[in-house]
């Protein structure tokens, strides 16, 4: 068991880590077709992790219901929701229009999901105007510097800022294009690396935190 | 309570209704000030405007409807510019609750515009596995893709004469909310299928993906509303982005002035604080 377990997995990680890492400087034409077949297998797996995902909601909150938990009427308009729109969707064949004509899948999309997810993104403008107002203050010089930062690509992102201040706009660019670009590349060169060594240790199996804590 | 004090803990739906009034106001009375186009975006545009007639043009729209004010904007444009190029147009998603809206956005466009769906552009539809559907179109378009998604086989198609990889699109440019998006059309497209590669994205992301820009690996950058205003300029086409522009100038204002006010009455608070210790300690 203990092969089935840990031996194998960490066999296969260590062969499948090896050839794909090699594959992608190997242009042959049976290197590119393992290639295309193992990217199909992916995304089989990929409608499966939907399959999963969906189950997993599911379960959550139907836990949540039986047990009456805080908050558990609304994990019954969750059920609701979503069953309501996988039976209409399914009856559709997952079609928004027929022939030019809104189903009621595409009604449920376009009048219900659409102004719904705009409308949670939208209050998003409110909060952030209200925590600027609450915390956004010089209580040091670096954040002095952070606010000063803030208030110039702010005003340089809109025309009005452009208008009133014509050098706005440049300083913006300047900010972006130097001072974020290079802090960002720097965060994300040490982000790679630490993924090209997280690789490596799993590839090898010097990382096994992948095959869960059961029982040896 | 001092004033300062009682101005730092305002009622925060004071504030929501000044930042409602800002983006309201100007939407019913709009100014309509001068937009500056910036390098990254003219970038873009230039790209698709050296591109030959018939070259294919790969939108991704990679973005779900809470993004959609920020990129639909942007889709409309690019569309608008790549039909008027009589460009050979693919769309597709990697974000599944974006399907019905990218299929919307595609159809409606090229409807305005004339063209016919399989001859002139085609929709993908979402496939699932995100980077895995982007190696997948790489390696054979066909089996990432076998229909599009009116069913219709995507192998008769002629949009798609010529076309049995990545390698062979022209230009791609990914609107992106967020991961999967422009950064996953790097890492597992451009880099190994060697195609020029744009991006848009909301306001958000924007100063994350400037290092890509910098470097090449990204040939343009639309951020924003701002973006997709700077676009609808260039193509001589203001539509909504432009109109929102006003409403985002406003509300930006209203957070510079919010944000000015609320430092005044605390240096103002701190000021005193530390006026009042240093009375305490004279009498001690």
């Amino acid at each position: 068991m203990t092969f089935l377990r840990r031996q194998l997995p960490l066999l296969i990680t260590f062969v499948t880590g090896i050839l794909f890492a090699a594959q992608y400087y190997i242009p042959h034409p049976s290197s590119e077709l393992m290639l295309t077949s193992v990217s199909k297998w992916l995304q089989i797996i990929g409608g499966f992790a939907l399959i999963l995902g969906v189950t997993s909601l599911f379960h959550i909150h139907a836990v949540k219901i039986r047990r009456k938990e805080a908050g558990w009427g609304y994990s019954f308009v969750l059920y609701a929701g979503m069953l309501g729109t996988i039976v209409i969707g399914l009856w559709h064949g997952g079609k928004e229009t027929t022939d030019g004509v809104t189903t009621a899948f595409g009604w449920i999309y376009t009048f219900m999901m659409v102004p719904l997810q705009g409308t949670m993104f939208a209050i998003l403008a409110f909060f952030i105007a209200s925590a600027a107002y609450r915390s956004f203050r010089a209580r040091s010089r670096e954040a002095a510097v952070l606010l000063i930062a803030a208030v110039i690509v702010m005003l340089g992102r809109v025309p009005l800022g452009e208008h009133l201040i014509p050098i706005s706009g440049d300083i913006t660019q300047w900010i972006l294009n130097v001072l974020n670009a290079s802090v960002r590349r720097a965060i994300l060169i040490g982000i790679s690396l630490g993924a090209v060594a997280l690789s490596l240790k799993i590839i090898f199996g010097v990382e096994r935190a992948y095959l869960g804590g059961g029982k040896e | 309570m001092t004033v300062a004090e009682r101005m730092l803990s305002i009622d925060r739906r004071i504030i929501f209704l000044v930042i409602g009034l800002c983006t309201l106001i100007p939407l019913l009375y709009p100014v309509g000030l001068a937009i500056k186009v910036s390098p990254e975006v003219k970038s873009v545009y230039d790209y698709i405007e050296a591109l030959p007639e018939g070259s294919v043009f790969l939108l991704s729209l990679d973005f779900d409807p809470a993004s959609k004010p920020e990129l639909y904007p942007q889709a409309v444009a690019l569309l608008h510019h790549a039909f008027k190029k009589n460009l050979r147009v693919i769309g597709m998603t990697l974000w599944l609750p974006g399907t019905g809206m990218a299929n919307e956005v595609v159809s409606r466009v090229a409807r305005e515009d004339g063209k016919v769906s399989g001859k002139d552009y085609v929709f993908l539809g979402w496939s699932p596995g995100g980077s895995s559907v982007i190696i997948n179109m790489g390696q054979d378009l066909y089996k990432a893709f076998p229909t599009d998604y009116n069913n219709q086989p995507t192998k008769d198609l002629p949009v798609l004469r010529d076309v049995q990889s990545l390698r062979d699109v022209s230009y791609v440019v990914s609107l992106a909310a967020g991961s999967t998006g422009i950064e996953t059309w790097y890492v597992f497209g451009k880099d190994k299928y060697k195609f020029e590669l744009g991006g848009g994205c909301t306001g958000v992301i924007a100063p994350g993906l400037y290092p890509l820009l910098r470097s090449g690996q990204l040939n343009g950058l639309i951020g924003g509303l701002r973006g997709a205003a700077e676009y609808e300029v260039l193509i001589g086409r203001k539509d909504k982005a432009v109109a929102g522009m006003d409403a985002q100038s406003a509300t930006h204002f209203a957070i510079i002035l919010l944000v000015i006010l609320c430092n005044i009455f605390y240096l103002l608070i701190r000021a005193s604080n530390r006026q009042a210790e240093q009375n305490r300690s004279e009498r001690a």
